[in-house]
């Protein structure tokens, strides 16, 4: 009975974090004058399609966004999990001299906030020419420091007598990398690819600063654009926030065991 | 015989050199990369504090001090400040109330996995996108939670995003929210360490249930509570994405938090040199809470 009576009540208190969702969807599906009406309605008496249809068809297409979201996300995710996997796999697994000291460098690095280090890179794309395009996105976005604090981890929990008896066999770092350690890390490197992905794809900052053609604008910033030009559309506003998220809710939908497992022993065993 | 010795030690020598280099090769690529896009940006930041560079100017004078006792004379950095410490405070909220939703959530409901599912949602799913939602959920004319309040008989609810007294709160509740998946999710894994026998007996009255979760429970989670509320400081800190999308700093400088801040004294005003003054203050702040957690987890962690 006292479980049942709980259950109740933290369906109640779940259903409330998903409301601003449910609330969302609702809206995008409204006409102007029953967002607000009282008493409220969860489905609309005169549903309409068309403040979806006007996000992907109107003036300000979310196409040309989510080509450039999934350009940037894919390849620094791709880029991310690549390199992370390379340099944890040092850390991991090979002694060497100052490897320690090179790890404090990383731990402190995880410190430095986004914005300390945003005028020096206005400077540098500048300078490279990078400045307003994509590659001001890929490219300190392929180089993560949480990314190898997070494979590390795994890379340690890896069985170490397989890899050992393959060095007997005379395999060298990189073979043991290729052959052994990726197979085997699998599925930690599917949860970074996941969490990172997430990271690249709700990125808002460095797109604002970094990007300034419309031609280019990531989702969050298209997003913000069409709220900025649309400030009174509330429905063309929730269809395009529900736009924005549905890739989102996908990977949520996907990966969440991946994500959950993953955050959970980087953070209990750190 | 010597020589046979002298001829292994070489070769170990020269095995572990060459392991060396190939440790550097595996690290290099990564560490070139974290260097140019995060370390050296960073130091640099540190000098141009010292300096009155403006964008677009291609000059620059070091200035001293000049910077950081404009800072301690200017009220939006005050303003700024208490800001950010109000938007702080929703971390060890969302923190506690994270351990008593794990606390219920992992022995104690029906449909464990769906209800930990629905407080996840946010943390994963949630971007900018989001923002937009909140802001009308909190609309002060007839949005829903002004029509929930003036249905309870609050005749002057508050005005929420657009009033001074109450926009910052806004963001407290939505950090509350987005950061509450998180924290349950992390102390239901490290419930999963504590001794069934201590869960089990929790379950038995009400008195002595309290009291295990109190004195018992508490203690044995306490380094997630650590890292917890370290992580969430930090990461909440750094946040300026949502003030930026919601309301801009306004009304006033009401919620102009210190990343915000920095981000439009630097791209709207073009004062780089005194933008990076600010960021180096935002720093030692970080390296204040990260020194606290160093110390507070020998004190007051328990480890067992």
């Amino acid at each position: 009975m006292r479980k049942l009576i709980l259950t109740v009540i933290m369906f109640l208190f779940a259903l409330l974090m998903i409301y601003p969702f449910l609330w969302m969807i609702s809206t995008s599906f409204k006409q102007p004058f029953e967002v607000f009406q009282y008493p409220f309605q969860w489905i609309s008496d005169h549903p309409t399609l068309k403040y979806h249809e006007n996000v992907w068809t109107g003036p300000a297409s979310f196409v040309t966004y989510y080509l450039n979201s999934l350009k940037v996300s894919i390849i620094s995710t791709v880029g991310a999990v690549f390199f992370a996997a390379v340099a944890a796999y040092g850390f991991s697994r090979i002694e060497f001299k100052g490897r320690e000291t090179l790890f404090l460098i990383y731990l402190v690095a995880m410190m430095v906030p986004n914005q300390i280090i945003f005028v020096p890179k206005f400077i540098l794309f500048n300078a490279m020419g990078i400045y307003n395009t994509h590659m001001a996105l890929i490219l300190p976005g392929v180089f993560t420091v949480l990314g190898v604090f997070m494979l590390r981890q795994f890379f340690i929990a890896v069985p170490k007598d397989i890899s050992e008896s393959a060095m007997l066999d005379g395999a060298g770092h990189m073979s043991i990398f290729l052959r052994i350690m990726l197979p085997m890390a699998k599925p930690s490197l599917a949860t970074f690819a996941i969490i990172d992905f997430s990271w690249h794809w709700n990125d808002f900052e460095n797109a604002l600063i970094f990007l300034l053609d419309e031609r280019l604008y990531t989702v969050s910033l298209g997003l913000q654009n069409f709220v900025l030009e649309n400030s009174v559309d509330y429905n063309g506003m929730m269809a395009a926030a529900t736009a924005g998220m549905i890739p989102m809710i996908i990977v949520f939908l996907f990966g969440q065991k991946f994500i959950v497992e993953g955050l959970a022993s980087s953070a209990v065993k750190g | 015989m010597l020589l046979i010795l002298l001829g292994e030690l070489h070769m170990k020598l020269n095995w572990m050199r060459r392991q060396q280099l190939v440790g550097y090769m595996f690290i290099a690529p990564n560490m070139i990369g974290v260097s140019c896009f995060i370390i050296i940006p960073a130091l640099f930041s540190i000098i141009l504090a010292f300096t009155n560079w403006e964008f677009p100017r291609l000059s620059a004078d070091f200035v001293g001090m000049t910077n950081f006792s404009r800072l301690f004379q200017d009220e939006v950095f005050y303003q700024s400040l208490k800001n950010t410490l109000i938007f702080l405070g929703s971390v060890p909220i969302s923190v506690g109330l994270g351990f008593l939703v794990a606390i219920v959530l992992n022995k104690s409901v029906y449909l464990k996995n769906m209800l930990r599912t629905m407080f996840f949602l946010p943390y994963i799913t949630t971007g900018i996108a989001i923002a937009f939602v909140w802001m009308l959920i909190f609309q002060p004319v007839d949005g829903p939670v002004n029509t929930l309040l003036k249905s309870m008989g609050i005749v002057h609810p508050p005005g929420w995003l657009s009033s001074t007294s109450s926009a910052i709160f806004v963001f407290d509740i939505i950090w509350i929210w987005f950061l509450l998946g998180y924290n349950v999710i992390i102390y239901l894994a490290a419930l999963q360490e504590v001794p069934s026998e201590l869960l089990e007996a929790s379950k038995i009255d009400g008195a002595r249930r309290m009291h295990t979760i109190r004195y018992i429970i508490w203690p044995l989670v306490s380094p997630s509570t650590l890292f917890l509320l370290m992580t969430g400081f930090i990461t909440s800190i750094k946040q300026m994405g949502i003030f930026q999308a919601i309301t801009d700093g306004g009304p006033g400088d009401s919620t102009t938090v210190l990343s915000l801040f920095i981000y439009k004294t630097a791209f709207r005003y073009y004062d780089m040199g005194y933008a990076s003054a600010i960021s180096v203050i935002l720093l030692l702040i970080i390296i204040v809470i990260t020194a606290i957690q160093w110390f507070a987890q020998k004190k007051w962690v328990h480890y067992s």
